[in-house]
């Protein structure tokens, strides 16, 4: 029976079990306080989500590869810094200094990309290096002040940060960057020759570029990816709350790289499910903002946190256990 | 019908001369092993032959075509496949698109990597694949490689080299951490190749296993083709002392006098 099997294997799928995870904790989150699924609740959930989600994308391909950055935060944090002070101390408009913070962002991740591939050392050292240069960086320009982010209405805030209303509930328009790119990495990852490759490269380096695949190519341009990515949602979220900070971002890479493992993905590569990081992302997000609602003190909350994370990844070691044995 | 000739390929590392001087002539459908110790020079010479880096001196052939080989895909696209100890597949990808990584069958070509694979044609290709190689009743094209024990995935990878009608099959220590009956169904499986037209060049460290599917056997040692006879003109022990590069028949002969 091709369907009953393919059906079980859908079921002890790492996405599968982090899906019902999910749904178990916003049921008992929704139990434990009304206020869970508010459409005001829901609505600023859903304005945080996609920033630490877009970066996640990003994340999920490098690790499939075999690789992860470290240095996402930081991005994060010097990409809206460099704009606007390109656009306050510069005089630039802001359109160019938006593609200025881009290429730079482009830059940071072709240096990560280029020294892990071609000199060697490994991603977690390389993007440890640069988490610094790249925070350093952002604290020293900015004297380590925040900046007032650009507020005036326009194409590029309504592009990155405008917000529009669905019934009760206020979304922005980073919901709709967050869902197109899920929908693009997707495709790319399950559907696109790149996908294979992807997949290939962080099971079997090797095997891959005995089969001609462009591994190091393919690894440079994953980590200039997730670094635009990074920057991308640093300029959403500086837009979003009208101010930029230096330090803005401040652990995020640990935060991204949970969501994704929490979603099934392997952190020693090959295996990649952009779904499982979808959930991934909701999970960390509403657990964040679940515990604080019903009321566990703020100082411990990432005690929670953590303990939870823990608890999904033992899961997804137990079940992959359990398919290997059968 | 010669495949592949080699003619005084070299190869120095810094002051190390890892390849002096090798020729041969390796015709088609034919098994020739390559044997010698560790650091005679073998894996130098597949690697210049599959790609991996390129010789300091000397010409390859192939089809009486002079070649250069630059890289791996310059290889694959002549029709050399290398097959190495454990790195030939993927564990994390299925058995289909194994198969066909590097060269995916894809719609919208013009979308270069981008281009969505062709699923349906992949899955059909893999399971026509293994049907014909014998292998379709156990296994599943959609199956991971990492569920498969290690002779199936050598017979995975062996396919599918010979699936891309490759001329010359270069096969790296194919037996290696692999128990008798698939030790003895991979070495089933090199014949076939060979009744299929292809031509191997066989690398490995069991003389009882070149003896019982090569047609010929090369040794090297310290970077140098020493001995080049062909299986029946030969035996075990002769080859053991060339490859040593002691005297083990003289050694015998001596204590048996005694």
């Amino acid at each position: 029976m091709p369907g009953a099997k393919r059906r079980s294997s859908l079921i002890r799928s790492p996405q599968f079990s982090s899906l019902v995870i999910l749904i178990v904790l916003l049921v008992a989150f929704a139990v434990a306080d009304a206020n869970f699924l508010s459409p005001l609740n829901i609505s600023n959930m859903m304005a945080f989500l996609p920033e630490l989600g877009i970066i996640a994308l990003g994340m999920t391909l490098l690790l499939t590869a075999g690789e992860f950055d470290l240095s996402v935060g930081a991005v994060f944090g010097l990409a809206p810094v460099v704009v606007m002070l390109l656009v306050q101390s510069g005089q630039v408009d802001i359109g160019v200094a938006l593609l200025a913070g881009l290429l730079l962002c482009v830059a940071i991740g072709a240096i990560n990309g280029l020294i892990v591939t071609k000199i060697g050392i490994s991603s977690f050292l390389v993007t440890l290096s640069m988490l610094l240069v790249v925070r350093g960086a952002a604290l020293y320009i900015t004297q380590g002040f925040p900046l007032k982010s650009w507020d005036q209405p326009g194409f590029f805030v309504t592009l990155l940060a405008g917000s529009f209303n669905i019934g009760t509930f206020r979304f922005y328009t980073s919901l709709w960057w967050f869902i197109t790119l899920s929908l693009l990495a997707i495709y790319v990852l399950h559907y696109a020759k790149l996908g294979n490759w992807i997949s290939a490269i962080g099971s079997n380096r090797n095997a891959a570029v005995a089969r001609g695949v462009p591994a190091d190519a393919v690894k440079i341009w994953l980590f200039i990816l997730t670094s635009v990515l990074a920057g991308l949602a640093g300029m959403i979220s500086a837009f979003r709350i009208s101010a930029t900070s230096p330090v803005a971002g401040t652990g995020y890479e640990l935060e991204v790289i949970a969501m994704v493992v929490v979603g099934g993905t392997a952190l020693t590569g090959g295996r990649g499910t952009i779904l499982g990081t979808i959930v991934g992302a909701l999970m960390l997000r509403s657990i964040r903002n679940g515990i604080v609602l019903i009321g566990v003190p703020g100082l411990a909350y990432n005690i929670f946190v953590g303990v939870i994370i823990l608890a999904m990844l033992i899961l997804h070691a137990l079940l992959q256990k359990n398919a290997a044995r059968s | 019908m010669e495949v592949l000739r080699l003619q005084n390929l070299q190869k120095s590392f810094g002051s190390v001369r890892a390849l002096k001087s090798a020729s041969f002539t390796l015709n088609e459908g034919e098994v020739v092993a390559l044997l010698g110790d560790n650091g005679a020079g073998k894996s130098t010479l597949i690697k210049a032959i599959s790609g991996v880096f390129p010789v300091d001196r000397g010409e390859i052939y192939v089809r009486g075509q002079k070649v250069s080989i630059r890289s791996t895909r310059d290889a694959m696209d002549l029709g050399i496949e290398t097959i190495h100890q454990d790195t030939s597949l993927a564990p994390d990808l299925s058995i289909a698109r194994n198969l066909f990584l590097g060269r995916e069958p894809v719609n919208l070509k013009w979308l270069g990597v981008f281009a969505p694979l062709d699923l349906a044609k992949l899955r059909d290709a893999a399971a026509a694949l293994l049907k014909r190689v014998g292998i379709s009743k156990k296994l599943d094209a959609d199956a991971l490689v990492s569920t498969l024990s290690g002779g199936e995935r050598q017979s995975i990878a062996i396919s599918r080299a010979m699936q891309f009608a490759a001329k010359v099959i270069i096969l790296d220590e194919p037996t290696n951490n692999l128990g008798v009956e698939e030790t003895h169904g991979v070495l089933r499986f090199v014949k076939e190749v060979r009744a299929a037209g292809h031509s191997v060049l066989l690398i490995t460290h069991n003389i009882h296993h070149v003896f019982q599917v090569a047609d010929r056997i090369i040794v090297m040692r310290r970077g140098e083709i020493v001995a080049e006879q062909t299986v029946a003109d030969t035996d075990l022990l002769t080859v053991e002392s060339i490859i040593t590069g002691a005297d083990m028949s003289a050694l015998l002969k001596e204590t048996r006098a005694k």
